[in-house]
């Protein structure tokens, strides 16, 4: 498939283009869907093609095809070169690409056990088993368990020279409980919502989660909520766990500190950012204890890889040092903007898209103590747990998020349980005001499958590690 | 450019599907897409692309047990590998006691929605339209966005003799306009015929509200009357569906809806319904199980009366299939893709008029959901939000949070528009429906901009 990426760049470059690259991408899922031991949804997709991107007279153009014959590559590679063209109608300042040195390679994701190879019957065994186990919890209404596998090769070939093939498997897993009265619906998950925990691995990852053993408590949890007082609305402080850290951090810095978004590519759709270019080095953007770091060489890390869409090799690149605002997130056209390289971040959608700048994986630095210990130095407040919802404006700055549970902190002890739990916030000022980030061992490496992005949409799976943490004077409880 | 395979290519390939042995029934979905879209921000072209691609999703039953398989290679090989793949799967499972059965062999309506101009639209013409759209910001400001032409072909067979097929278009085009102090302004338009679209009158009005919409005031959250322009209200409606009606959510108690067939859920102003063959909406006359679609009145005059059903949600409810399957495998069930709200008496300048003390918005941002069986959502407004006081705009302000029941914004609109729109929503398809005003709406924050 790497001769298809190389035969594409050439005929984009025959066709007129000043660089070209070429990418083939084949996609192969799985995914289980079990609830109350019977079976929801059981499915396999395979899906390949072929997307050229080029730059002609400093104007993009990319086409993208699912079929590889030679006939049907030219063709495509002639109507990016057209799309390129047909740009130059408004016009704009040439785009130029920050250097980055060809390479030739290849590089496979780490994985003991392909989870392709497991045979169904394990994986739907697991799910049964987990699932009869919430089952057997007095109240439940719904035990859910869901199982997904990701396979992504990826050939590349530029105009540059650049030659690169690899090889992404991603597997997840997780459990929900649903508990419903009163008009009431609560819900606990294991390991985290939204589809569990998934990591780039292969079966073994599945195998630690201990969905099994944690289904029992799950549903537990989420009967209990049925019955549990409302999270009062007040202003307090807030301890969150690590999962709910991810989607803070998701949120509220990864988008935030894209170029692309910054340099107002993303404005009519997702938006913008309150961050500015001149703001790198000066930005006191959270307290002293908040280090953010993007890492896309993190074993395990959904935005992991040996190098991204462009070519550009993975980074580690530090986003705020003891709070301070240092680098963005970038692309070759986005870092040439402002004098810089590529920070390595532009993954597509699949074969039909054109790359844009994603999250690869950006995590909070662990500092000390476990989960137990921030709540054990906490004298009054509220401790939340695994994320329901998520809202931010267009610009980053004020946010709401909601939580599966919470539970009352009074002198150093969890106490009353809450259900719908919430908070809100102004960006800064709640980074801000973090005075405690959990150490390593309570610090998770925490995958994020649904980042949407781009028109057209695109959706990409992103990591973030994440360490429990705990912030001052936060406004809970929202209610409509 | 690529063109239609057409209905006796598809049958061909995906017989080789519906053939495959030891299976007890099968049946594949075909869809075939390609289009190509112009994105540009700060008044240039800065991404464009065109794509094209093809699937074939097949579901196989085997003794009552469902397996699925998708894949993009569109050739007797493909269907074939993907049929083996899905009975696969099929044989590891357990039988699904509510299996209703494939889709009887019946026909499905006519219905038109293919525009070759959108089909074969090309790069330069798509710039054009982009650049006409530019030039109606004014100096200092700019625009970003989407001009998009679509077209698609969908097919479903069965081998209980079901057939159908159907192609389709959509031309669209969305813009933000900035511009210096803040001012920001939005405008989109979706049609099945690129001749539908205006992007000079597109931009013109986003541009507008940019304008006015300059040195935005600080203002304190809290409840206010709001006008809401039709993108906002597509947000209220598009959310409802995904709390409220669907028909497995409705059966299981999750739905805000669950147990309130008959009851009054609104203002009597009040009209919801879904119908894909309306030439209002961009819709199929099949849904993804070959089961024709028809209207489904879901709220009239204010009353809850129905959601909606695919073939398996509505054996599990004891009722009939509305044509509301999506692709299999759906744990989520069915969901109502075009959505109508239907039109009023009031124009949006008597709905400010009438106001003495209010908000108007023009569309939300971020939306999601907050307590599911209440209907309460929470997101932003964004691109133009102005103070109206004594029945006039007096000047913008800056973007709130809002914390909402979308039941309880039902219950208390006083005014329904008489103009309609085909508005998306973030997360879902568009929905036609006019502008509100709602006597109290519930702002829980702020933001600085």
């Amino acid at each position: 498939m790497l001769d298809v990426a190389k035969q594409a760049v050439e005929a984009a470059r025959a066709a007129g283009a000043d660089y070209a690259d070429g990418r083939v991408v084949a996609d192969d899922t799985e995914s289980i869907t079990v609830r109350n031991q019977e079976m929801e949804g059981i499915d396999r997709s395979t899906s390949e093609g072929l997307g050229i991107r080029v730059l002609v007279n400093g104007y993009w153009g990319f086409a993208a095809t699912a079929r590889q014959e030679p006939e049907e590559i030219e063709r495509t590679a002639k109507l990016a070169v057209e799309i390129a063209k047909a740009a130059a109608r408004l016009p704009m300042e040439p785009v130029v690409l920050a250097p980055v040195e060809p390479v030739t390679g290849t590089w496979h994701s780490p994985m003991q056990v392909d989870p392709f190879n497991v045979p169904l019957e394990e994986k739907v065994a697991m799910l049964m088993e987990a699932t009869r186990r919430m089952q057997s919890i007095d109240g439940l209404a719904f035990g859910e368990g869901g199982i997904d596998l990701f396979r992504r090769r990826t050939f590349l070939a530029t105009s540059e020279g650049t030659s690169i093939e690899q090889t992404t498997v991603q597997s997840g897993a997780g459990i929900e409980a649903t508990a419903l009265g009163d008009g009431e619906l609560q819900r606990r998950s294991f390991p985290n919502s939204f589809r569990g925990h998934i990591s780039a691995a292969g079966w073994e990852h599945i195998q630690k989660l201990g969905l099994i053993e944690e289904a029992e408590r799950t549903a537990t949890e989420a009967v209990e909520l049925l019955s549990a007082k409302e999270c009062p609305s007040e202003v307090t402080t807030l301890v969150l766990d690590s999962g709910q850290v991810e989607l803070q951090i998701h949120e509220s810095i990864g988008h935030p500190v894209e170029l692309d978004r910054v340099l107002g590519m993303e404005e009519a759709y997702a938006g913008s950012s309150f961050v500015r270019p001149e703001d790198r080095g000066s930005l006191r953007y959270a307290s002293p204890l908040v280090s953010i770091t993007a890492d896309a060489s993190l074993a395990g890390g959904l935005g992991s890889f040996g190098w991204d869409d462009e070519g550009v090799p993975a980074q580690r690149v530090p986003i705020l040092v003891d709070g301070v605002f240092e680098n963005f997130i970038s692309s070759r056209e986005t870092a040439s903007v402002l004098g810089l390289t590529s920070s390595g971040a532009m993954r597509a959608d699949g074969w039909a898209h054109y790359p844009l700048i994603r999250m690869t994986n950006i995590s909070i630095e662990p500092r000390e103590g476990s989960l137990a210990d921030i709540i054990g130095d906490t004298d009054d407040g509220v401790f939340m747990s695994t994320n329901t919802s998520w809202s931010i404006d267009d610009h980053r700055v004020n946010f709401q998020f909601g939580c599966e549970i919470a539970w009352r902190i009074e002198k150093g002890r969890l106490t009353t349980m809450y259900r719908n739990p919430n908070y809100t916030g102004i960006t800064t000022e709640f980074w801000g005001s973090c005075d405690a980030v959990g150490g390593r061992e309570d610090w998770t490496l925490w995958g994020t499958p649904n980042c949407g992005k781009g028109q057209p949409g695109q959706v990409a799976r992103v990591g973030h590690g994440a360490s429990p943490s705990r912030f001052r004077n936060v406004q809970l409880g929202v209610r409509g | 450019m690529t063109g239609l395979i057409g209905p006796d290519e598809v049958r061909r390939v995906a017989d080789a599907a519906l053939s495959l042995p030891r299976a007890d029934g099968v049946e594949v979905l075909f869809m075939h897409e390609w289009g190509g879209l112009t994105r540009f921000a700060s008044s240039s072209i800065h991404q464009s692309t065109h794509r094209e691609d093809t699937g074939i999703r097949v579901r196989v039953v085997s003794e009552g047990r469902i397996g699925v398989a998708a894949s993009n290679d569109f050739s007797l090989e493909g269907a074939r590998r993907a049929a083996e793949s899905a009975l696969e799967m099929a044989t590891v499972v357990a039988p699904d006691a509510l299996f209703p059965g494939l889709a009887p062999p019946v026909p499905t309506p006519e219905h038109h929605a293919f525009d070759e101009a959108a089909a074969e639209t090309t790069p330069s013409e798509r710039a054009e339209s982009v650049a006409q759209l530019v030039e109606m910001c004014p100096e200092g400001f700019t625009a970003a966005g989407a001009y998009e032409t679509l077209a698609s072909e969908v097919a479903i067979a069965n081998t209980d003799g079901q057939f159908c097929w159907a192609p389709s278009s959509q031309a669209s085009v969305t813009t933000v306009v900035t511009g210096p102090d803040g001012g920001s302004g939005f405008a989109e338009v979706f049609a099945a015929g690129r001749d539908e679209l205006d992007p000079a009158a597109v931009g013109k009005r986003a541009a507008d509200k940019a304008v006015a919409s300059r040195s935005p005031r600080d203002i304190d959250p809290g409840r206010y009357t709001v006008v809401l322009e039709p993108a906002a209200v597509s947000t209220l409606v598009g959310f409802l569906a995904w709390v409220g009606f669907g028909g497995r959510s409705l059966h299981e108690g999750r739905s805000c809806f669950s147990g309130k067939q008959g009851q009054q859920v609104a203002a009597p102003i009040v009209t919801i319904y879904d119908d894909a063959l309306s030439e209002g909406t961009l819709g199929l006359p099949f849904d993804f199980e070959g089961v024709p679609r028809s209207r489904v009145d879901l709220i009239g005059d204010g009353v809850f009366l129905s959601g909606v059903y695919d073939l398996r949600t509505a054996k599990q409810a004891g009722t009939t299939t509305t044509g509301h399957a999506l692709p299999p495998p759906n744990p989520e069930g069915p969901f109502p893709l075009n959505l109508f709200m239907a039109p009023g008496e009031a124009g949006l300048q008597d709905m400010i008029a009438s106001t003495e003390r209010g908000l108007l918005v023009t569309r939300f941002h971020y939306t999601n959901i907050v307590h599911p069986v209440e209907s309460t959502i929470t997101g932003m407004t964004r691109d133009g939000t102005f103070l109206i006081e004594d029945g006039e705009i007096a000047h913008p302000v800056k973007n709130l949070r809002f914390t909402q029941s979308i039941i309880e914004a039902l219950q208390g609109t006083e005014m329904v528009g008489r103009d309609t729109e085909l508005a998306s929503e973030f997360f879902f398809s568009a929905s036609r429906v006019p502008a509100l005003k709602v006597s109290s709406f519930n702002f829980s924050g702020r933001s600085d901009h």
